[in-house]
């Protein structure tokens, strides 16, 4: 719709395939041959995205996300999925029957045995729903029962680049949208003083592995939708504040008038980013007023700090974060993205991830909390998980109490609650190894069309066309989890 | 029989309309009409009614073998452009253009070319050729066509459908899977044919019994078998398929309903199964509270229409103004505390107060003018009214909102005064209270009176406890 508006107001915007489409569907019509024969000139199912933008295509479960990305990939089988045939089969090597072909990383695809390797956590039920959580996450125990668990994950991506590209945009490659930007682009702004995406991170002593801003790029999506990182500290946002000596009636005249100019230019060229510009200047002025205030978390009450872990006080933190984030989520940003870096446990497994389970366990517990007192629940969908699981056998030298694993894409674990996903149940299955699904596969083209469902967009109708292609997070695929919907 | 010519400027005139027309229908998406311009295409719905009139008048003359007057044939012709050319103006408004405006458009234009052509035979003296009654019969049949898409772009598409006697009740809290899920979408999509006064393909679906029984083809339904359930299979076929159901041209089944369908025959297509008798992970449960959840969605098709327009002129960097879903008339409303806050920016919206179904509230200092304005949205399902300062003078407006379904009272200064407000509130379903002075009598009467509410005053105090006394860290792996 803003593209064939945009195409009246500046002839230049015309390409070829418009101008031809347009001319035949002209001409043959002129004739009124199409009457005859509908179809004939029509060529395709008709306009795209028949749905306007900035509203939700139905009534919507959820109005904002909080994803707590977990970077890395922390192993589902020290966490979430209880294999107890593990502890029985220890040292034994992964029969190929199970392992069935899958290609390992060159990590591991030099070693000549897979000895299977039972979790170092023990594991115990927890809540109404009987679900089995490590003794790593003891807080987030305490939640099962507001909680769905997925055990039936799965991914094609080996590598932690493509796999977390894929998590974030629905492509392995790079340069597609970030979600984030595409729930921005879908559903428009809450509140026009803060960005309708923001991005928080946040590092483990954990093996890290890097996070670049193309996770949270808007693509060829509109610029404005771009994830906005917000950084610890005294200046979440650089630049943001004037210099000294500006005052704030100063700063409206210069965006006035570097606005005027800037109009000027946009007649000339008919380049929508310097609209785009124009907007993020707004944004800006209006962020001078708003960020501070959201960011300031000394209004919090102490029994708040303390809900969230002392550590929330320090800025920076997964802890700060996770409060920060329903801050945020108050007030009315669409798509809050925290990244906890440090997952990656090749070697060391038992002993780091315990260290970075604490650094998130309780944060995560006290956002569940916290949100279900406020009513959040009942319209903030989060999110926790990594981007794959990690192998049911050992890396490197065979030690029960100091072992690694590898990367596992074939099954692995997360977590959702709230924003119509069903408390307290366990999803999907996998084999008694740990290493295949069994029951109730999710792929992360399903996973992306749950999400935009409860947020009430239809994930096929959702559209941008772009270099002649039409877009969608979920690509050519993805089908709605109903069964994990209340 | 022959007429006098018009002066030749009248053919002029037509001429140059007609090339005009012509000119914007190829160069449509070229063209940028300016204001003024664009202006004019609001005459259209005036303007119309000449040549609708004034055509049919003519060709009915010619069709009887009467003389069509000149002047008549003249005048028609004129209004005829004039029409298609001001109904093209009023198309580019509305961008990109729908089946409808498509259809309309390129008839319009049609009914325009086609009273030029007559109105040049005539002028040949061609009157009274097979030819022209040619035209002047595809002349009324294509007015007729264009008029009724016009009507349907203004009126709705439904405009003219037969009126539906039948109005849906609402689904019970509680329903029978049968008596008020499945039976309801038979009714909606199946019994119209297959009803004891008509019964295509000899099969009744009015009972459980009669599709057990089947008709033509065999049972409609096997016990426990929806892949072998006849039924089943024919929803499943695609829409082209000779035996799909419903026919072509009949309104297919939602997936959901399909499925609704399946579940319940693969349950054992039993008539006394209730929705609480289903455990929370079978998948019909959640099929069945999605078709209810569509029933809410069905009441606002009955709120006042709302212009954009309207909603931009409320709006503002502090007030957000969204409609639920595309095409619908309710509003879920974020009010954001400006740094000069004026009581004035929410009474404003009392305009708009019967399209309020979502208020959020939260933190601004609203008092008694504000609540006013809520006690004012008679729709409100949804109110957000935490940290505020409202104490039960201002609460007490909430009585009389019958549809409030979620309430966020926390960190307000209400006591147990507002028990009684809260405790008529029948339809609210979630309560957040927490740091307000109501006390746990307070609560206990309220549990009493609303059995279904859930009620939250915070965090479980143990659970809080644990959390603030034992800043956890798993340090000791065996």
């Amino acid at each position: 719709m803003e593209e064939d508006k945009s195409k009246s107001e500046n002839p230049l915007k015309v390409n070829r395939r418009h101008f031809f489409s347009q001319l035949s569907v002209g001409i043959g019509s002129l004739a009124l041959g199409s009457l005859l024969i509908p179809d004939l000139f029509k060529g395709g199912k008709g306009p795209v995205a028949s749905q306007p933008l900035g509203i939700p295509h139905f009534a919507p479960k959820a109005k904002r996300v909080i994803y707590l990305f977990q970077s890395g990939a922390p192993s589902q089988l020290e966490s979430f999925d209880y294999k107890p045939t593990l502890v029985k089969r220890m040292g034994e090597d992964l029969p190929e029957s199970i392992r069935n072909g899958q290609r390992l990383t060159g990590m591991t695809a030099g070693q000549d045995k897979f000895p299977l390797m039972p979790s170092a956590a023990k594991f115990s039920q927890h809540g109404k729903s009987g679900a089995w959580v490590s003794e790593f996450f003891p807080h987030i125990a305490k939640i099962a029962d507001e909680i769905c668990i997925v055990k039936s994950m799965h991914t094609e991506a080996i590598n932690h680049d493509p796999a977390i590209t894929f998590f974030q945009t629905g492509s392995q490659q790079s340069g597609r949208p970030s979600m984030g930007s595409w729930m921005s682009y879908g559903l428009g702004s809450e509140n026009q003083n803060l960005p309708s995406f923001v991005v928080l991170t946040s590092r483990g002593k954990g093996n890290s592995q890097g996070l670049y801003s193309k996770l949270w790029s808007s693509g060829f999506l509109d610029s404005k939708h771009q994830g906005v990182l917000l950084r610890s500290g005294k200046d979440p946002v650089l630049y943001l504040n004037d210099p000294e000596g500006l005052s704030r009636s100063d700063k409206r005249h210069l965006l006035d008038h570097v606005s005027s100019l800037n109009k000027i230019h946009h007649v000339e060229t008919g380049d929508d980013e310097i609209e785009s510009r124009i907007a993020q200047y707004e944004m800006a002025y209006r962020m001078q007023m708003s960020v501070p205030d959201v960011m300031d978390i000394k209004k919090e009450p102490e029994s708040i700090i303390k809900l969230y872990g002392e550590e929330s006080q320090v800025p920076g933190t997964y802890a700060a974060n996770c409060l920060q984030a329903r801050r945020l989520a108050e007030n009315g940003v669409r798509f809050i993205q925290l990244y906890h870096q440090g997952w990656d446990q090749h070697g060391n497994l038992p002993n780091e991830m315990a260290g970075q389970a604490k650094d998130v366990d309780q944060a995560s517990a006290a956002l569940i909390l916290d949100l279900k007192q406020r009513g959040m629940l009942e319209d903030t969908l989060v999110i926790w998980g990594g981007e794959f699981g990690r192998t049911n056998y050992c890396q490197g030298n065979f030690d029960p109490k100091n072992y690694g694993r590898d990367h596992h894409p074939r099954a692995f674990s997360i977590w959702m609650a709230g924003g119509g996903i069903k408390p307290g149940i366990t999803y999907g299955e996998t084999d008694e190894f740990g290493y295949n699904i069994v029951k109730n596969p999710v792929h992360i083209n399903d996973f992306h069309a749950t999400i935009m469902n409860n947020l009430g967009l239809d994930h096929e109708q959702l559209i941008y066309k772009y270099q002649g292609r039409r877009f969608r997070l979920t690509d050519v695929a993805g089908n709605v989890v109903n069964d994990i919907l209340t | 029989m022959a007429q006098k010519n018009n002066s030749p400027w009248v053919d002029y005139v037509i001429f140059g309309l007609t090339i005009f027309l012509i000119f914007c229908l190829i160069f449509e998406s070229f063209i940028d009409l300016p204001g003024l311009v664009a202006w004019m295409g609001r005459w259209h719905p005036l303007i119309l009614h000449f040549p609708i009139v004034l055509l049919l008048m003519a060709a009915a003359l010619g069709l009887f073998n009467r003389i069509v007057p000149n002047v008549l044939l003249t005048i028609a012709t004129l209004s005829a452009l004039v029409t298609a050319i001001t109904g093209f103006f009023l198309g580019t408004e509305s961008a990109p253009k729908g089946d409808l405006i498509f259809w309309h458009q390129w008839m319009g234009a049609g009914v325009a070319f086609l009273a030029v052509v007559w109105y040049w035979l005539s002028n040949n003296h061609l009157q009274q050729t097979y030819l022209v009654k040619g035209i002047q019969v595809v002349l009324i049949l294509l007015v007729g066509l264009t008029g009724h898409y016009g009507g349907m772009i203004t009126h709705g598409e439904d405009f003219l459908a037969w009126p539906k006697s039948k109005k849906l009740e609402k689904i019970p809290e509680n329903p029978l899977i049968y008596e008020h899920i499945v039976h309801r979408v038979l009714d909606n999509s199946c019994i119209g044919c297959h009803n004891p006064n008509k019964t295509k393909g000899e099969l009744l679906m009015t009972s459980i019994d009669e599709l057990i029984k089947g008709g033509e083809s065999g049972p409609a339904l096997v016990i426990g078998d929806p892949v072998n359930s006849e039924l089943i299979r024919r929803l499943h076929l695609p829409v082209e398929d000779e035996e799909h159901m419903p026919p072509e041209g009949k309104k297919p089944l939602s997936d959901n309903e399909i499925q609704i369908l399946e579940r319940w025959i693969a349950l054992g297509a039993s008539d006394t199964l209730k929705l609480s008798d289903l455990d929370n992970s079978e998948p019909l449960v959640g099929l069945v509270k999605k078709m209810m959840d569509s029933g809410t969605t069905n009441s606002w098709a009955k709120l006042p229409k709302v212009m954009d327009s309207t909603l931009q002129n409320l709006a503002s960097d502090y007030i957000t103004i969204k409609r639920i879903s595309s095409n619908s008339q309710a509003l879920s409303i974020s009010v954001f505390l400006p740094p000069d806050y004026n009581s004035k920016n929410i009474t404003d919206l009392k305009r708009i107060s019967n399209n309020i179904i979502e208020l959020d509230l939260s933190g601004i200092p609203i008092g008694e003018k504000e609540m006013e304005l809520v006690a004012m949205c008679k729709n409100l399902e949804w109110l957000e009214v935490d940290r505020t300062p409202i104490t039960d003078a201002e609460f007490i407006k909430l009585s009389g909102l019958a549809q409030l379904r979620v309430l966020k009272a926390y960190e307000t200064g209400i006591t147990d005064k507002s028990v009684a407000v809260l405790k008529d509130l029948k339809g609210l379903k979630s309560l957040y209270v927490w740091e307000t002075q109501i006390s746990g009598d307070g609560f206990a009467q309220l549990k009493e009176a609303l059995p279904n509410l859930q009620l939250d005053y915070g965090i479980d105090p143990e659970l809080k406890t644990e959390f603030i006394q034992k800043d956890s860290i798993v340090d000791s792996i065996q």
